[in-house]
């Protein structure tokens, strides 16, 4: 199966392992749900509550898939019929030099097809099972609190471990395979691959972010600020769709986004691998290591993070508070034992440690950067302190606090990003351009290793919340309460963190795509005999030539109008949301218990309002880097992508960041500061957490994927622009084209559909 | 089905209810079909002491289960100068419910005067007759003297309800004192009235808030509340925050 000329035993061998490694990293997320099934679902009331739940999240699932799998199909043509607009790559002719040059178009295309398929699987499977997983652990959670913390925490955490090995062993198998198949002609294939898995994740953050919030801050509106009911009171019919939405939003949402980060940093880093491994001048010239480094990494995360995640749990003597610390010691023992493996590996199998420091440079940022998100987002640092003071005067003094901290934030991760970036040039310094660009890549490998430790804490979260939830709901005992209060909160922790390494991934990986970018165009131009100096990866990307500054400045407005459509979404979802339990608040008997509300009807209410706005912005998306590159140029897109991806990062980070503290300033607000629930300042804090929910839920997650579609997109059709010219009646027709269809999604994502009335007449 | 006697003082009335306590403060404040919501707070009355207080032909024809038989929640008996007609001995618990429907019972306990020095300062909530929110230099008992004493003051109140609420370092230094987590969000306006009562000996107490806005803030409650007229005081501690957490904790999630 393995073709890989020229490679070593040991190299061949470790392929193997990688392989095996992957399907241990599923074996051991099997093995997990075995032990967490086996635990117990509660009284009959705790059921109950679980079974709407579970209903809800089934419902949406399906209804998701319908809507995503027609357009799965056309961009499996599309991708089948793309190697013959463009010939596959010289990789895939040194690959398969016994085929003929129309046979292997038809592997190339086939291969691409089948990645693509397999990319969106895998993200559907993650974010899909991970999330079934999730409703099955939380009523277990429920139930285990009722006897201790410790095994409450247990099956918590273990359960979002499920997804978190489901996201590493799938993501390294996919990675795997097709690279054991293709071997240099991998990159051809691969690239279906991260798009398949980009592209769902965009439909699952985008669906899951406006679910979640339109159920949330419908439930509040009318539940909690009209009604004065409590937080999960049975008697809000949006409070099953808020338990969902949870689910929808932090678990199948996050699992798709970072597992797309998993994908896309693998699939940059073996296409840089590649062009390294035919790079005259390299001292390791045509040497199969720098393919197989960053797999031979992922490998030893996978393993790390087995045995890290394994560690978590409390002692049966475990009071509250221990939750963090628990977690904390799992996460610092996969990075150390990732760490000491790479060293080995550098040192017995690369012979060298550039690779190295480049992946222990992408740990330390996910190390620095949860530590950004968590001093700007977490009550125990100043700025959260600092916000919550300020609603003793008031709303408006509030968000201004917190929009300053949002915007400081941005800052911070924004440099450290640079500098790591930087890092990854003096450790290259003296090699040639494509050495730097991998050891980006190698960076965002290395900031992805405890993406099982990550996944499994963001997991952590929405369970944590919906056992809760079920607590709640039926009525389960205070010391239960409290260990689930806990859970809950530390959950609340876990969940914003994870967002800082979410979006840190994001830019990193879209920076990796951007150096393949240059690397692909470059070498098609080369192909097409374009002369050297005119050679993109010779010129770079000049930002004083008109067009390509045109094109920087409307990639930098792509994600503005993409989390402003994102917002109108949830503010039309939420009006729909909060007319229904207002209606359901006044059927006799629903106010008095006597009459159960119905439940169903907000979630079904959410599932098609999430679902509407996908095609629409998913189109958006995927069209705007072709309608660039036609309209001006190739150079142009890359200014599109760097305009992106700055854009795009600060903002993501600003939302986040902003939403996060306001969120937590409520909840210090909440537990006794500046007089409590009901004072002025809680009801200053209150509008500032419900302005700050939709940015950090929803618009701020969903610009992840949103910019690595947009750079997938412009690497995989950046050879079609370089080979066609734009006058052609082909391209002019594509333009069009492309321009009517992003015009009139604008048009319909805006106003809820070409018929229906915005929700705000 | 039992009937109880209750004398709620949001708003001020008496109420015959078929429903204990608990449910009944659920009732008033989430469960009415109305959906009027908010806290409530009341008292529970023994009805052989308050026995002269109540019609019973009234009551007994409108305070009966319902058609589905269940019981019946409130009927109102009266509304107007409750607390006054109302002998201190028929009060029994004291209930505080917060506006999603959790209730805490307070118990009656003895008071004892803690020492305080000349300058400490006090800030208290009334409730019932009048709700005004007034700063002043006297301790509760003696302010209770004060405000009901018709040898002390011209404007007395025959009887007086009140709770004391936190000042944190206000009490005692208000010009520079820390002022976290008060009750009233006017710090300014807040440190000006006790300035003025630590600066003008004369004066005893300053009204800070004309009127109460109905909402208290349950965390920012000092020691408990009062009710009484001249000498006579009843008592109704309420517990620490710890203490809520650990004893209370439905309420205490609620607060």
């Amino acid at each position: 199966m393995v073709s890989l000329p020229g490679a070593s035993n040991f190299e061949i061998v470790a392929i193997w392992i990688v392989l095996a490694i992957a399907f241990i990293g599923l074996a051991y997320a099997l093995l997990l749900r075995k032990q967490v099934l086996k635990h117990d679902k509660g009284n009959e009331k705790m059921q109950q509550v679980w079974g709407g739940i579970r209903e809800g999240a089934e419902a949406y699932l399906h209804r998701q898939l319908k809507t995503i799998i027609p357009l799965i199909i056309v961009f499996t043509v599309i991708l089948f019929f793309s190697v013959y607009i463009v010939k596959p790559s010289e990789g895939a002719s040194l690959r398969f030099h016994n085929y003929s040059e129309d046979q292997i178009k038809l592997i190339v295309g086939f291969g691409r097809a089948i990645a693509f398929i397999l990319g969106a699987s895998f993200s559907l499977m993650v974010g899909q099972f991970g999330m079934r997983m999730a409703v099955q652990g939380n009523v277990r959670v429920a139930s285990a609190a009722n006897r201790s913390f410790a095994e409450a925490l247990k099956i918590a955490y273990r359960t979002g471990t499920i997804t978190g090995m489901l996201t590493d062993g799938l993501g390294l198998l996919g990675g795997t395979v097709i690279f054991m198949i293709f071997g240099t002609a991998s990159p051809d294939a691969l690239l279906g691959f991260g798009f398949g898995g980009t592209l769902l994740a965009l439909f699952m953050r985008v669906g899951g972010g406006i679910y979640t919030k339109a159920a949330d801050v419908g439930a509040d509106l009318v539940g909690k600020v009209e009604a004065g009911l409590p937080e999960d009171d049975e008697r809000n019919a949006a409070v099953v769709a808020d338990l969902v939405g949870d689910n929808v939003g932090d678990c199948a949402g996050m699992a798709a986004d970072i597992f797309e980060s998993y994908e896309v940093t693998i699939v940059s880093s073996l296409i840089l691998g590649v062009a390294m491994y035919a790079t005259p001048g390299l001292p390791s010239y045509h040497q199969l290591m720098w393919i197989i480094f960053p797999l031979l990494v992922r490998g030893i995360g996978v393993c790390s993070s087995i045995i890290g995640t394994y560690l978590v749990k409390g002692s049966k003597n475990d009071k509250e508070g221990n939750a963090m610390k628990s977690i904390n010691k799992g996460f610092y023992t996969s990075a150390a034992i990732s760490i000491i493996a790479f060293a080995f590996i550098s040192h017995f199998y690369m012979h060298e440690w550039r690779a190295f420091f480049s992946v222990v440079v992408g740990i330390l940022l996910a190390i620095i950067l949860d530590e950004i998100t968590k001093h700007f987002t977490d009550g125990h640092f100043r700025p959260v302190r600092e916000i919550a003071k300020n609603s003793k005067t008031g709303s408006a003094t509030l968000l201004l606090k917190g929009l300053g901290y949002g915007f400081e934030e941005a800052v911070w991760q924004t440099l450290v990003i640079a500098l790591t970036i930087l890092a990854a040039v003096l450790i290259y310094w003296g090699q040639p351009a494509v050495s730097v660009l991998y050891g980006v890549a190698m960076t965002g490998i290395g900031m992805l290793t405890l993406t099982g430790n990550n996944v499994a804490m963001d997991a952590f979260g929405p369970i944590a919340d919906n056992a809760n939830g079920i607590g709640e709901l039926s009525g389960m005992d205070k010391n239960a309460r409290k260990i689930m209060d806990h859970l809950d909160s530390t959950g609340n922790t876990t969940k914003a963190i994870t967002k800082g390494v979410a979006i840190g991934s994001a830019v990193i990986a879209a920076v990796s795509l951007f150096g393949s970018f240059l690397t692909d165009v470059g070498s098609v131009q080369t192909q097409l005999g374009v002369v050297a100096s005119k050679v993109i990866s010779n010129t770079g990307i000049r930002i004083s030539v008109p067009t390509v500054f045109i094109g920087f400045l409307i990639g930098g407005v792509v994600p503005w109008l993409f989390s402003s459509l994102t917002l109108n979404a949830v503010t039309r979802a939420a009006g729909l949301i909060v007319n229904e339990v207002r209606r359901q608040l006044h059927i006799p008997g629903v106010i008095e218990r006597r009459v159960k509300p119905d439940y169903q009807n907000a979630v079904d209410i959410c599932t098609v309002a999430a679902q509407r706005e996908l095609i629409p912005l998913a189109l958006i998306a995927v069209l705007s880097p072709i309608l660039i590159g036609i309209f001006l140029g190739i150079e142009a897109l890359g200014g599109f992508l760097a305009g992106v991806i700055l854009s795009g990062q600060m903002l993501a980070v600003f939302m986040a960041g902003s939403g996060g503290a306001w969120d937590n300033a409520k909840k210090m607000i909440e537990d006794g500061l500046y007089g409590g629930k009901n004072s002025d300042a809680h009801k200053a804090a209150v509008v500032g957490d419900t302005v700050g929910d939709p940015l950090k839920d929803t618009a701020g997650p969903a610009l992840n994927p949103m910019i690595k579609v947009i750079n997938l997109v412009s690497l995989l059709c950046a050879p079609v622009l370089v080979a066609y010219h734009q006058t052609d009646a082909g391209m002019i027709t594509t333009a069009i084209i492309c321009a009517v269809i992003i015009a009139g999604s604008v048009m319909f994502s805006k106003r809820g559909g070409f018929k229906s009335k915005p929700f705000e007449e | 089905m039992n009937r109880y006697l209750y004398l709620c003082i949001t708003p001020e009335s008496l109420i015959s209810s078929m429903l204990p306590p608990e449910e009944f403060g659920s009732y008033m404040a989430v469960g009415t079909r109305k959906q009027s919501r908010g806290q409530v707070i009341f008292f529970e009355v023994d009805q052989n002491v308050a026995n002269h207080l109540i019609p019973w032909d009234y009551v007994n024809v409108r305070c009966v289960p319902k058609d589905d038989g269940t019981p019946k929640s409130s009927v109102y008996l009266s509304i107007y100068r409750v607390l006054e007609s109302v002998p201190l001995n028929a009060l029994l618990s004291l209930y505080l419910v917060t506006d999603d429907g959790k209730t805490l019972e307070l118990k009656k306990q003895d008071y004892q005067p803690r020492e305080e020095t000349k300058t400490h300062l006090h800030l208290y909530q009334e409730l019932c007759p009048v709700t005004p929110l007034v700063a002043s230099s006297l301790p509760p008992a003696k302010y209770l003297k004060y405000m009901t004493d018709n040898s002390l003051t011209v404007a007395y109140l025959p009887k007086l309800l009140f709770v004391e609420l936190t000042l944190d370092k206000l009490a005692d230094n208000p010009e520079s004192g820390s002022a976290e987590h008060l009750p009233y969000s006017n710090i300014g306006h807040l440190r000006d009235c006790l300035m003025t009562l630590s600066d003008e000996k004369e004066k005893n107490k300053k009204t800070v808030n004309r009127y109460f806005n109905g909402t208290l803030l349950y965390r920012t409650l000092k020691n408990g509340f009062f009710v009484g007229s001249k000498d006579e005081l009843l008592y109704y501690p309420y517990p620490s925050m710890a203490e809520l957490e650990d004893k209370h904790y439905e309420f205490w999630r609620s607060i």
